[in-house]
């Protein structure tokens, strides 16, 4: 019983630190509608500027920890007035969760070359001697935590109820309109909701970071255990987040202990993906809910391109003559292996462009797809001798279920809660490929996979693999160009903007959904497998979310929606860094700026950009005809 | 001798929280009329043709489709009946030009699957030329050919709403419903719909159109149905709506004194 306590009591802890970040997400949520995923980063921000300043220039705990949180706040202020609100007013709400996805990743790579990689242990406040309270164990730092926390629920709860700028900030949330009308400055109040937000952060963040190692991208475990409890509280409720922090932290550490350390995340998304099927919305319920025949995002529309056939076959053409002589020009090396690949990613990149650029249906989770892929195929070669195509195929048919099982779950979400069931989806093969360690080698990999072979020919060398992959990829475009181009793609982007006006016509809205997931899956598989043959060897972290994430990136700035932008993308991101050897450590960094700059001042991608210049250059103006006679039909 | 109704509506009711959005409608359109739907603002007109849709189920109330009954059914499937509708605002697919809206329009009666698409096989091409002539001979009647390459969210109001009803007639739809379609329209605009409308008809299309222009039913309806506050207070030929005095108090009345 005792060590049920002790074990609640831990808890209850990581569960503060949940709810704080679950806090500042609903209070930007309130604000905005929109997830600020880079929430957890400013929590690693605060306790590693504030380790810096304690630690190292030995500045005493006080002044290190409000130098850094008045820093973190300002650093929101600027996210905030230099990304996030321009952003509100251009982008879908699908897209801005995107970019705050790259402001983490932005964020996590700027720590990166401050702070490096190395983990950091932050001393406690007041020494390591636990307390005992009633026989259980508490660490001094837990009260800390627990007080920080009511304190700062308490002064948030004043703030919003009893002073002007809460009502205002009240107001900008309820009716954005109205309190525009009332003289609010609605994008101030954003700002100012935002800074808040990182404000709340920076605290957890350095009160909680002695209780835990952290390092550069422990931020996003932060983010995405914030976001588990908001889905499971409520996003627009401030006792839901709470409620639904400590449930998720209370919950993890009982199934760490009893259960597994290694499945205690897979038990976390369980936890949520049962929330997301019982109560798409969420535990706790608030706000009105919204009329259904309005489309909800009247956004900003980009242009809209159409390539005339005569110009797209010469395009085609052209490129197919370049990737075919490239390997001529191009040393046998790391950049062969890195155009390499770049066009394994490409596969799966054409398999996120239908899912994402086309059906419009966000896909934090692609790399999940890629795992399986990968680990299947790996698994059979190295214990069983099985043929790399028949493991590959393998793995394509358990990818597809894997398909087919997600979207029982994702066909009645939307949005926010799409986007994260997709994530829950990645992290629960995250937290497979690390703990079925029989079959996957756990953490450290699996390693003796042969290379990719068809019969007696054996594809061992990067330009072999370099043109088995360009074959590959000029039959997958032949395909999915034909499949886009006609009535399945036209019924695909009308279900991206408007799913009910699209039934109205009479499309099967869950039908083609799902053939697009199951494509989309298909094709990851084919990529994640062939990822494995080509390294010999594959890792939970070659196929995790970071990956993911990655290859969202690739695909908005190479360009949504065009079928090839994301290879301008991946190649892009994948030869900067080979070929700028002593810049590697900002990859991170300049693959999170990169999709936010895209985001904001590219949103069409390299490709879109380049093809509109095509279209207004080479494009015939068409014949026009005018005859307004309706007198006939 | 008297034909099925194109659509029976009975007893529909709704209400949103306290409020009533439809209360006990019922009304029925013959095969190949234009009927017209009129009431003041929030009088439940748009709430009848979700209800009939099924965007949202009635809270009670039957709908027959050419004599099948038809609530409870999706969405989905209701249109695959034949029974296609457009939004009071105009729900172009934005990203599409207007041509693909168009031939979006006829998603579900593409008889090629998936494979043949794929691989761009000569029926699947044969299929596609077809709907794009269709889709251009639609364009040219209503003098919007210079638009076909259009991104279609760029056009203007009154465009936009042409290309919806184009996109529901590509649907090859026995009824067709509108929801103010001449809204956002000026005089010569609403004139062309207004002939547009009847060649419909002519085609042998049952037309519910819901509209404020008063002109355009009282030229173009065979029969009007007045809602107010959720609740028909009166039936029939666009002669006897105007001369009804409920109707004149409760809807002309007012635009008169406006
Ligand atoms: N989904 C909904 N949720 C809540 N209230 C609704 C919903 N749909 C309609 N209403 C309410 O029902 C009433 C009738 O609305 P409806 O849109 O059907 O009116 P209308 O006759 O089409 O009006 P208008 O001429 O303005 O288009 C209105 O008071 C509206 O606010
Ligand atoms: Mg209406």
């Amino acid at each position: 019983m005792t060590e049920f306590i002790q074990i609640t009591v831990g808890g209850v802890l990581v569960g503060a630190i949940y709810a704080l970040i679950a806090l500042g997400f609903s209070l930007v949520y309130r604000v905005t509608n929109v997830i600020n995923l880079t929430q957890g980063a400013f929590c690693i921000l605060g306790a590693l500027s504030t380790y810096m300043l304690e630690v190292e220039f030995g500045w005493g705990l006080p002044a290190a920890a409000g130098a850094s949180i008045v820093a973190i706040t300002l650093i929101g202020m600027l996210v905030g007035a230099g990304a996030f609100v321009p952003g509100l007013s251009r982008l879908s709400n699908a897209n801005m969760l995107m970019m705050t996805a790259g402001m983490l990743t932005l964020l996590e790579g700027l720590m990166l070359v401050v702070w490096g990689s190395q983990p950091y242990a932050p001393p406690p406040f007041m020494g390591m001697e636990p307390v005992h309270v009633f026989g259980v164990l508490v660490p001094t730092q837990g009260f800390w935590i627990i007080g920080t926390t009511c304190a700062i629920i308490t002064v948030l709860w004043y703030l919003l109820a009893r002073t002007t700028f809460g009502k205002a900030l009240r107001a900008c949330a309820e009716n954005p309109a109205a309190a525009t009308l009332m003289g609010i400055n609605v994008s101030r109040m954003q700002v100012f909701s935002i800074a808040l937000a990182a404000m709340i952060g920076a605290i957890a963040g350095v009160v909680t970071a002695p209780t835990t190692s952290i390092q550069f991208d422990t931020g996003r475990l932060f983010t995405i255990s914030g976001f588990i409890a908001v889905a499971i509280g409520g996003i627009s409720s401030f006792p839901g987040a709470i409620a639904g922090g400590l449930l998720l932290g209370i919950v993890t550490q009982l199934a760490t202990a009893y259960v597994s350390s290694l499945f205690s995340g897979a038990i976390a998304l369980g936890l949520l993906l049962v929330v997301l099927i019982w109560r798409p919305n969420g535990l706790i319920r608030a706000g009105t809910q919204r009329r259904q025949d309005v489309r909800d995002e009247p956004r900003v529309w980009k242009h809209v391109t159409r390539l005339q056939p005569r110009v797209r076959t010469v395009m085609a053409m052209i490129g197919l003559a370049l990737a075919i002589a490239l390997p001529l020009f191009v040393p046998e090396g790391g950049i062969m292996s890195s155009l390499v690949i770049a066009g394994i990613l490409f596969i799966a990149l054409m398999g996120l462009d239908v899912v994402m650029g086309y059906a419009g249906q966000v896909n934090l989770g692609q790399a999940g797809f890629m795992a399986i892929g990968g680990y299947t195929a790996g698994y059979l070669a190295t214990q069983y001798d099985v043929a790399p195509v028949w493991g590959t195929l393998a793995g394509m048919a358990l990818s597809l279920v894997a398909a087919l099982a997600l979207s029982l779950i994702t066909l009645r979400l939307r949005g926010l809660y799409l986007a994260l069931a997709t994530l829950a989806f990645g992290l629960l093969m995250d937290s497979c490929a690390v703990g079925l360690a029989d079959i996957t080698g756990g953490p450290s990999g699996l390693v003796g996979i042969p290379s990719f072979a068809i019969g007696p020919f054996d594809f061992g060398s990067p330009v072999a693999m370099y043109y088995l992959v360009l074959g590959l990829l000029v039959a997958l475009m032949l395909l999915l160009g034909g499949l886009i181009r006609s009535s399945f793609g036209r019924a695909l982007q009308a279900i991206r903007t408007d799913q009910m006006a699209a039934a109205a016509l009479g499309i099967n809205v869950v039908r083609c959904k799902l053939i697009a997931l199951s494509i989309s899956a298909i094709l990851a598989s084919l990529a994640g497998s062939l990822y494995a043959f080509f390294f010999h060897f594959l890792s939970p972290d070659m196929v995790g979310t970071s990956r993911s994430l990655e290859l969202v990136a690739m695909l908005v700035i190479g360009g949504e929606g065009t079928l090839v932008g994301a290879l301008f993308g991946a190649v892009l991101l994948t030869l900067l860094p080979t070929v700028f050897q002593p810049l590697a450590q900002w990859k991170t960094f300049a693959s999170g700026g990169l999709l936010v700059l895209s985001f904001l001042y590219m949103p069409e991608g390299i490709f879109g950009s380049f093809a509109r210049w095509v279209a207004a250059r080479f494009n015939k103006p068409a014949k026009i005809s005018t005859s307004p006679v309706v007198s006939h039909v | 001798m008297k034909s099925i109704p194109a659509i029976d509506v009975r007893g529909l009711n709704r209400s949103f929280g306290g409020l009533r959005a439809t209360a006990n409608v019922s009304f029925s359109i013959e095969q190949g009329t234009v009927t017209a739907l009129i009431g003041p603002n929030g009088a439940g007109k748009t709430t009848v043709f979700n209800l009939i849709t099924n965007l949202f189920p009635a809270d009670s109330g039957e709908v027959y489709f050419h004599g099948t009954r038809i609530d409870g059914l999706s969405p989905v499937q209701i249109a695959e009946l034949g029974l296609i509708r457009t939004f009071q605002t105009a729900r172009v697919f934005p990203g599409m030009t207007v041509l693909e809206n168009l031939l979006v329009g006829r998603h579900h009666k593409v008889r090629e699957g998936l494979l043949q698409q794929m691989l761009w096989l000569p029926s699947a091409q044969r299929e596609e030329a077809s709907l794009r002539a269709r889709a251009d001979v639609l364009l040219k009647l209503v003098g919007l050919s210079r638009y076909r390459d259009t991104h279609a969210a760029d056009l203007p109001m009154g465009a936009k709403k042409l290309v919806e009803v184009l996109r529901a007639l590509m649907a090859q739809p026995s009824v067709l419903l509108l929801d103010e379609p001449a809204a956002g329209l000026n005089d010569t605009e609403t004139a062309e719909l207004a002939a547009l409308l009847l060649a419909i008809r002519e085609t042998g299309i049952t037309i519910l159109v819901v509209e404020h222009n008063m002109s355009l039913v009282m030229g173009i309806a065979d029969q009007i149905v007045v809602l107010e506050a959720g609740a028909v207070i009166a039936q029939g030929t666009p002669e006897e709506i105007q001369r009804n005095p409920r109707v004149i108090r409760a809807y002309l009345g007012e635009e008169v004194s406006a």
